[in-house]
């Protein structure tokens, strides 16, 4: 396949392209759902194609097919260079890339244990276990509605681009997703949706403990359905668990520090950024908070050495004891702005360019015990977990809605109480961190962004913090 | 051997190899796209692909491929994979036979233009004229997508279904900008060259925008808001999602135990419509080969159908809707029955209140339950005594699916069809009056 990429860089650069890369990638995924007890399918998807990306009279082009002959490869080219050079006079200046160490690199991820060798019999007992595991019996409470979901997928990717860089990798991840609804007479209904994922092989399904983590979870629903009381009004402190504050670096520091946002090029879809390059080196937060987005995580969900623009992957430092430190770079935005590439350019198939997006986003944890976090709390709410949240375009007002949620009284936790609701600006919560846990949590999650939409796996974190004086939003339903 | 022939080839081989079912949707597919932001292109893209999705089952074991890896001695070692592998799985409680043809398919006018097929440059200069109009309507900064979409699909099914139908799509979304809070968003979205109207999708989101400018904040509360088509279109969006007989079963529905039950007022209809022409997701056939039609999920109110294939269908007592989806039945075209008065009408009737044109980001705390909330954008305003005043920011709708539906009250007669990254299923949506819609706001 190598010799495909490297003919169509060369055709482009004899099609007269000031730049031109290739990326040939194969996927391949196998999934089995279960669901309420059923296997409803197992499914595989084989993705082989090519993308190739070029600069032409100063405009970009992006093209991409799965007829990989010389002939149809010939025409990819020639499109991508034909409407880059159209729209190349609506262009102020011509695109430009920021400068890059050229790479010669072959990467993989190891599977201690190879996930292909495991037989469906193992793989499909991993989705009954978790499946005896949820019986009411067992958890004390109905769940009408099981969706069980094990995937597992292997990419193969080989970049060249006209700078002779050239970047081999095999990524296999794994991934196991669930969604639980638990119904309790009267009471109505509570649900669950969580994640699990990384980067290797099947040793990561073995440590996850499904059956206890999925049946754990189970429990808490029908104890949030029976116990969970009203949370208290008013100005209050507020402990988040760490897969709260995952979301929250996600969503408030990761997103907007991302550079194509920042410069509009996702305006009209997923939005800009309340952040302008000219605020580096601005306040954001309290000293407490620290956040990096780091892809070179072995065993993420996020992991990878190298971009999809042949960039060598680094921890970004986002937000340093609360002061705004870098965004999230490609090439383009890099030069726009006059830094180096961080390497953050990432592609979800052969037929998708690369954007910007994030690995693996947390805040670093402090030096606090959970107890410490909650011990000077004297009326206050702790939110363990969440379902429902969202964030605006410029990534300024969120909202994040608990699901295990306890009452803090007297630094000791209390009552589990329903819904407590953050609805805060980014600068509002960043600003009320007083403390951070040393109990760093990672939690997977999928990242949806771009137009055609392409998901990331990612991983999100963080420790426990403890916010002071927030008034809880929403409206009672 | 053409990759139009492989569904016919991966049918009988799968048949030879002992399936008892088999079938097979090649899709070729050329997606054309140009970005812009700025006011310039920022990348033009290409996207062409030839994929088949197979389905095999052998004794009600069902496995389903995907592939775009479509080198025939590829594909064939692909199916014998999976014929191996239906040895080692359980049988499927929801295992169903596939409908048997042939069927008699409705025609859709109009689904297919050669000049959108054959278009390339002239996308950019589409992309310019919403660009220019834009600005020339006063906004500053203008951002979208153009995609130009052909498609052509074969199913073949060992149900003695041998159908094709090609199709081509052209549609924009267009984000003008005035300032960072004063957006305005529109969209045009066709069949033919000749439907499709960039500049006045341009024109439009400009002129939101432009009224938007100098937002002030409200107090958090409960409101009387008109929903603008493209805000209605995502929650109806949502609406026709849950009729999905599989999230009904999944616990993933709002709708579920609902059937014959008011959940809107009596004028209020919602059909799921696979063949209106207007329709860009419009196709005479489902994945199962089922023909498609108009289903009515909400009629006069009440909600009548879920929407089926062949497997929920069975299980629920149903006949196919003509939904398939071979996992998951899926909603075609969302239609949204007409109210009787004009948008201007309409702000007249509610008299004070918000008027929220377009929306982003809809998250629910309990799909079961249709708790959920939404974030305003692209245009939200104060009605006072029944006219647009001032333009509102940083508003989230914080809600109930089932309240919002059934707090319903009017509807204008002017319908839009919407369709963009927050609205994936086309819907035909008016602007809609709802009663004491929450809104909540950030507190710090």
């Amino acid at each position: 396949m190598e010799d495909l990429a490297s003919f169509v860089v060369d055709l482009a650069l004899r099609r007269g392209c000031a730049y031109a890369e290739a990326r040939v990638q194969s996927d391949f995924g196998d999934t089995a759902m279960v669901k309420n007890g059923n296997l409803e399918v197992v499914a595989y998807v084989r993705m082989l194609g090519l993308g190739v990306r070029v600069i032409k009279s100063g405009a970009l082009g992006f093209a991409s097919t799965n007829r990989l002959d010389r002939r149809s490869l010939s025409r990819l080219v020639e499109s991508a260079v034909s409407m880059a050079s159209a729209s190349s006079s609506t262009l102020k200046k011509p695109v430009s890339l920021a400068p890059m160490k050229t790479e010669n690199r072959e990467w993989t991820v190891n599977e201690k244990k190879k996930t292909r060798s495991v037989s469906h019999e193992e793989r499909l007992g991993v989705l009954q276990d978790v499946e005896k595991a949820l019986s009411e019996p067992e958890v004390g409470v109905r769940l009408p509605g099981r969706m069980l979901v094990l995937t597992n997928w292997e990419t193969d990717k080989i970049y060249l681009n006209s700078e002779g860089s050239r970047v081999r990798s095999l990524v296999p991840r794994i991934s196991f997703y669930y969604m639980l609804t638990a119904l309790e007479g009267s009471r109505g209904t509570a649900q669950r949706f969580n994640q699990f994922g990384g980067s290797g092989g099947w040793e990561l399904v073995e440590s996850w403990s499904l059956p206890e983590s999925v049946s754990e979870e189970a429990r808490i629903l029908g104890r949030v359905l029976r116990e969970a009381k009203a949370p208290p009004r008013g100005e209050i402190d507020v402990v988040l668990g760490s897969e709260v504050v995952g979301i929250v670096c996600h969503e408030s520091c990761g997103h907007p520090s991302e550079a194509d946002r920042i410069l509009g090029r996702e305006a009209a879809q997923a939005g800009e950024s309340f952040m302008k390059p000219e605020m580096i080196g601005t306040r954001l937060g309290s000293d407490a908070v620290t956040i990096v987005d780091d892809p070179t995580l072995q065993g993420s969900y996020g992991h990878y050495l190298y971009d999809d623009e042949g960039v060598r992957a680094s921890r970004r430092e986002l937000m340093k004891s609360g002061v705004l430190n870098t965004f999230l770079h490609n090439r383009e935005t890099a030069a726009e702005l006059g830094v180096e590439s961080n390497g953050a350019a990432r592609a979800m198939g052969y037929s998708l360019e690369p954007i910007i997006r994030m690995a693996n986003t947390f805040m670093l944890p402090g030096d606090h015990s959970l107890d410490e976090l909650l011990q000077d709390v004297s009326n206050g709410v702790y939110i363990k977990s969440f379902m429902e949240w969202n964030i605006d375009d410029r990534r300024f007002n969120q909202r994040y809605v608990g699901l295990e949620a306890y009452a803090i009284k007297r630094g000791k936790l209390g009552e589990m109480v329903k819904n407590p609701t953050i609805e805060l600006t980014t600068t509002g919560l960043f600003n009320s961190v007083d403390a951070v846990s040393k109990n760093l949590a990672f939690s997977a999650a999928m990242c949806g962004k771009g137009d055609p939409e392409q998901d990331a796996p990612v991983w999100t974190g963080g420790p426990e913090i403890r916010l002071r004086k927030v008034r809880l939003g929403g409206l009672t339903r | 051997m053409r990759f139009s022939e492989l569904p016919q080839h991966v049918v009988q081989l799968g048949q030879r190899l002992g399936a008892s079912d088999a079938a097979c949707l090649g899709t070729h597919e050329t997606r054309k796209i140009v970005r812009f932001a700025n006011n310039e292109v920022t990348v033009t893209e290409t996207l062409d692909s030839n994929a088949l999705a197979i389905l095999i089952s052998r004794e009600r074991r069902v496995l389903i491929s995907g592939t775009e890896d479509i080198e025939r001695a590829r594909v064939d070692q692909s199916l014998k994979r999976m014929i191996e592998t239906s040895e080692t799985v359980a049988p499927s409680e929801s295992y169903t036979p596939l409908p048997h043809g042939p069927f008699e398919y409705r025609e859709i006018r109009g689904a297919y233009d050669h000049g959108v097929a054959s278009m390339n440059s002239e996308l950019v200069e589409y992309a310019k004229s919403a660009i220019d109009h834009a600005l020339r309507s006063g906004a500053k900064r203008v951002a979208g997508i153009l995609t130009c979409l052909t498609r052509g699909l074969r199913l073949v099914t060992s149900g003695d279904i041998d159908a094709s139908w090609r199709s081509t799509t052209i549609q924009i979304s267009v984000r003008a900008f005035v300032s960072e809070e004063a957006t305005g968003h529109d969209v045009s979205i066709s069949r033919s060259a000749a439907g499709f109207k960039p500049e006045l999708a341009g024109e439009r989101a400009a002129e939101m925008a432009r009224l938007a400018v100098d937002p002030v904040e409200i107090e958090t509360g409960k409101y009387d808001v008109v929903l603008g088509p493209s805000m209605f279109a995502n929650l109806a969006n949502e609406a026709v999602g849950s009729a999905s007989a599989f999230s009904v079963d999944a616990g993933l529905s709002f709708f579920r135990g609902m059937l014959g039950h008011r959940v809107a007022p009596p004028w209020f209809s919602l059909i799921d419509d696979g063949v209106i022409p207007e329709g860009v997701a419009s196709r005479p056939f489902d994945d199962e080969g089922a023909p498609t039609g108009e289903t009515i999920v909400i009629n006069n109110g009440v909600l009548r159908s879920y929407l089926h294939n062949s497997s929920t269908a069975r299980k629920f007592g149903a006949k196919t809707t003509g939904n398939a989806g071979w996992i998951a039945p899926m909603p075609w075209n969302a239609v949204v029955s007409p109210g009787r008065l004009s948008e201007e009408e309409l702000l007249e009737a509610m008299g004070d209140g918000l008027y929220l044109a377009n929306n982003w980001y809809t998250r629910f705390q309990d799909r079961a339950k249709g708790d959920f909330s939404t974030i305003c954008r692209d245009g939200a305003f104060i009605v006072k005594g029944g006219k647009i005043d001032k333009p509102v920011k940083g508003l989230r709708v914080s809600d109930n699916m089932l309240r919002i539906l059934g707090a319903i009250q009017e509807a204008s007669r002017e319908r839009k069809w919407i369709r963009w990254w927050e609205v994936s299923i086309p819907t035909l949506a008016p602007s809609v009056w709802v009663k004491d819609v929450g809104i909540t706001r950030s507190t710090r």
